[in-house]
């Protein structure tokens, strides 16, 4: 058969080009350009905002490679995102799985309960919560003490020991209700004959689930976990609000690193834009790297 | 009796009203009596555009946003224009202000960076000069004191580009303490200046006093620089002679020209800092709270001393009116006499006017009359020490009395203009702009120490001293490279007698 030529299966496609095209140029100009630009950026010794940009290879990557603090905010924010995704995951399914449960007549009002900081305002979340931990009458540091948990008030954003694991706490409970949105789909797609056919063999309790459900919802498993772990390593606006990064870049995840370069610091000297373009790249390309391991761990786990 | 005639206005009378206020309004030239407010607010000198329009202008709020929010309502009205003000901490400006740069969208009157040079930006054409705005500016300028307007500081190529109201002579680490808890630890600080032990043992007796309840010392250590701000005041006090200002001025002993953060004074600071913590004497949480969240709890009792500004007077005095507190000078080691602080010529609070503002006849007429021996009045009488008006004849006219007051005596009595590498040679410019702290600075050194994330002061001050040395002849360097005549000789001033100002004739003696 004669095939068309590329012209004319264009002109024959038309209105689908036509409806696609909004949507590239949003993205050409949202995404494809500033990741782009980012590229070019820091491939430049250059503040930002100067005239002067000196081209300079790259040498912005070197010395990002061989800096102890991008190293330690890199590793920090895979610190951050395996001591929160696995807590998340398995607490999101277990409170999934109990509000599942048709016959719990407050599931409704328990899901919304838990849903509620996903809604709120990051920003306000992070600032709330430097009261809440304060060691000077804050809530949390009350409530250790009256019930004589420590003779002390407890320092938790201000000691470098605790501040990274209360930050993460603070990231659990804020999104926690999405990953139970996520898993709630997912068991709400097993079909109810499955549920009767196992009580029919005499599967119950947690047989029913290890064996039966979760084998069932493991691909959305895989999902959640990869959404979730990216998730994790976007954790920029609560560690701003609650720690800065501090004290003495304790809680300084990548994000942070590359905001506290890009713009002039406390100490008070030049920004350094193509600097933290460079940082920003290098994590970008981390991040993708480790998406596609999790995207083929997915695509070998539906093959199983 | 006499019926009192009622006074009627028919609607034509108001419209006749309303018509005549709009048309002196569209005239330009509103007698200021006719906006009877706090301030007389006199007549342009020439008149002023009749479009009107928004004048945008952002600043390091505080004491001046206070000023600021009761003037600018008084004067847009006079003026027939609005103003927006954002006063926002440094941290804020340091971000926005590049931003605004970049995108084009930055304020009509803006402040820039910290640490940013202004060669920079005359240089890169975001700002335009004051001249054609501020009518006789020759004249105007001739009423600032001496220093306060110097080329490649605030005058470029023969034009004022940048425009100061207040003067830089303050220090941002004074004694600030409760009458009350001071008192009944035994201490008077107004007795004379206090010694670092003298400071440990009052810390102690007052957190002892508290019993769990309050405490000796406080400080908002979340936000780095203050701990940088503390020990290098209390260096200098402790006779470390060292620059004030940005990277290339800052902890560099100009006898030298080297940095000192490694001297002997600075350790002891630090040393001070430490023991306080051992002591048991700091409040608890002082490193998950920043600046003005220490400074609010001050008046709710929480602790005793605080090192900060004299910004805290107009603070507290708003919104803690009755709670006694004193100011004092900063500690001094022991056995040590106070050495002099010292500051770089130049006011502070540099205003620059961005190229693409179109309110330059608002803004230059607004800062002409701050400028005038009146506006310095008014500014002194709101903002106190805390940006201390640049005029001294204005300030004495003000009436300060109280901490305010005793706060400008401190500072005349204890601060000296020292040397300013970029008076000298306009290329130190040049380098300040290719400079970069070194991580970790200074004061996050200072705070690694405290939280005991760093051990040892001495190496990790020598470590510390060292980078700065080498950031320095990094950034000289490049600005070498890229045709700036410059070296670290720059940076040496042989001719510096500690103990004197050092003005426009020593320059000239180099």
């Amino acid at each position: 058969m004669h095939k068309k030529p590329l012209s004319k299966q264009i002109y024959d496609a038309r209105w689908c080009y036509l409806f696609v095209l909004p949507c590239s140029i949003l993205t050409g100009m949202f995404v494809i350009y500033p990741i782009g630009m980012s590229w070019y950026f820091s491939l430049l010794d250059w503040s930002g905002f100067t005239k002067e940009a000196k081209f300079i290879g790259l040498q912005n990557y070197y010395e990002a490679v061989n800096d102890e603090f991008f190293w330690d905010a890199f590793i920090r924010s895979f610190i951050f995102m395996f001591g929160t995704v696995p807590v998340k995951i398995v607490l999101g399914f277990i409170i999934a799985v109990f509000l599942n449960n048709q016959v719990l007549k407050l599931a409704p009002f328990f899901r919304t309960v838990i849903f509620m900081p996903v809604v709120t305002a990051i920003a306000i979340i992070g600032i709330v919560m430097t009261f809440v931990f304060s060691p000077f009458n804050g809530p949390a540091n009350k409530f250790l003490m009256s019930t004589n948990l420590t003779s002390a008030p407890i320092d938790f954003l201000g000691n470098p020991d605790t501040v990274l694991p209360t930050v993460m706490g603070v990231y659990v409970w804020k999104w926690l209700g999405i990953t139970m949105m996520y898993w709630l789909a997912a068991l709400q797609t097993v079909p109810q004959d499955v549920y009767d056919a196992a009580k029919i063999d005499g599967a119950e309790g947690y047989r029913l689930w290890i064996h039966i459900i979760l084998p069932i919802v493991l691909p959305f498993a895989i999902v959640i976990i990869l959404v979730e772990a990216v998730g994790a390593l976007n954790v920029f606006p609560l560690i701003e609000t609650m720690t800065a990064g501090g004290p003495f870049f304790s809680s300084e995840v990548m994000e942070i690193y590359i905001f506290r370069t890009a713009f002039v610091t406390d100490s008070g000297t030049m920004p350094r834009l193509g600097y933290a373009c460079a940082a920003g790249v290098f994590w970008g390309v981390a991040v993708l790297f480790i998406t596609v391991l999790q995207g083929l761990w997915m695509r070998r786990t539906r093959r199983i | 009796m006499k019926k009192k005639k009622e006074l009627k206005i028919s609607r034509r009378t108001v419209m006749k009203g309303a018509l005549a206020a709009g048309a002196m309004m569209s005239a330009g030239s509103i007698p200021s009596k006719i906006f009877a407010g706090e301030y007389n607010i006199p007549d342009p000198l020439k008149p002023l555009p009749t479009t009107g329009g928004n004048m945008r202008w952002i600043d390091s709020g505080d004491m001046k946003g206070v000023f600021w929010k009761k003037l600018f309502p008084e004067y847009a009205a006079s003026r027939g224009i609005t103003i927006e003000y954002d006063g926002l901490p440094w941290k804020e400006i340091n971000k926005i202000v590049p931003i605004a740069i970049r995108n084009g969208t930055v304020h009509d009157v803006f402040q820039l960076p910290l640490g940013m040079d202004p060669g920079v930006a005359v240089a890169e054409g975001w700002v335009q000069p004051w001249d054609d705005y501020i009518e006789n500016i020759d004249e105007w300028l001739a009423a600032f004191p001496s220093g306060v307007y110097l080329p490649g500081v605030n005058q470029f190529n023969g034009k004022t580009y940048g425009t100061c109201l207040t003067a830089n002579k303050r220090t941002g680490t004074c004694l600030l303490y409760s009458e009350k808890y001071m008192s009944e630890a035994g201490y008077d600080p107004q007795a004379g200046r206090m010694t670092y032990s003298e400071i440990r043992d009052a810390a102690k007796k007052i957190t002892k006093n508290g019993n769990g309840q309050y405490y000796g010392w406080i400080i908002g250590g979340n936000q780095v620089n203050r701990w940088e701000d503390v020990v290098h005041t209390f260096g200098q006090v402790g006779g470390a002679h060292s620059g004030r200002g940005g990277f290339t001025n800052r902890h560099i002993n100009f006898q030298n020209g080297k940095f000192q953060i490694a001297s002997d004074q600075y350790m002891e600071a630090v040393e001070l800092l430490l023991q306080l913590k051992s002591d048991g004497s700091a409040f608890p949480g002082v490193m998950s709270m920043n600046a003005p969240q220490a400074r609010a709890l001050m008046p709710q009792g929480a602790a005793g001393m605080i090192f900060q500004g004299p910004w805290c007077i107009g603070v507290w005095g708003r919104d803690a009116p009755d709670w006694k507190y004193g100011i004092a000078s900063e500690p001094v080691p022991d056995g040590k006499e106070a050495q002099p602080l010292y500051i770089a010529e130049g006011g502070s609070n540099t205003f620059w006017l961005s190229a693409n503002s179109t309110m330059g006849p608002f803004a230059g007429d607004l800062i002409r009359f701050m400028g005038t021996e009146q506006g310095q009045i008014y500014w002194a009488q709101t903002v106190g020490a805390a940006d201390p008006a640049v005029n001294p004849d204005a300030v004495a006219k003000a009436g300060l009395t109280g901490p305010s007051a005793q706060a400008l005596a401190m500072f005349a009595e204890n601060i000296l203009v020292g040397p300013n590498p970029i008076v000298r040679n306009k290329d130190v410019g040049i380098v300040a702009a290719k400079s970069r702290v070194p991580d970790p600075s200074l004061a996050l050194v200072i705070q690694g120490l405290y939280t005991g994330q760093l051990k040892g002061v001495e190496a990790q001050l020598k470590d510390c001293n060292q980078r700065y040395e080498d950031a320095l002849d990094k950034a000289v360097e490049e600005a070498r490279a890229d045709g700036a005549n410059v070296t670290r000789d720059d940076w040496v001033f042989p001719n510096w007698d500690v103990y004197s100002n050092y003005g426009a004739e020593k320059y000239q003696e180099l």
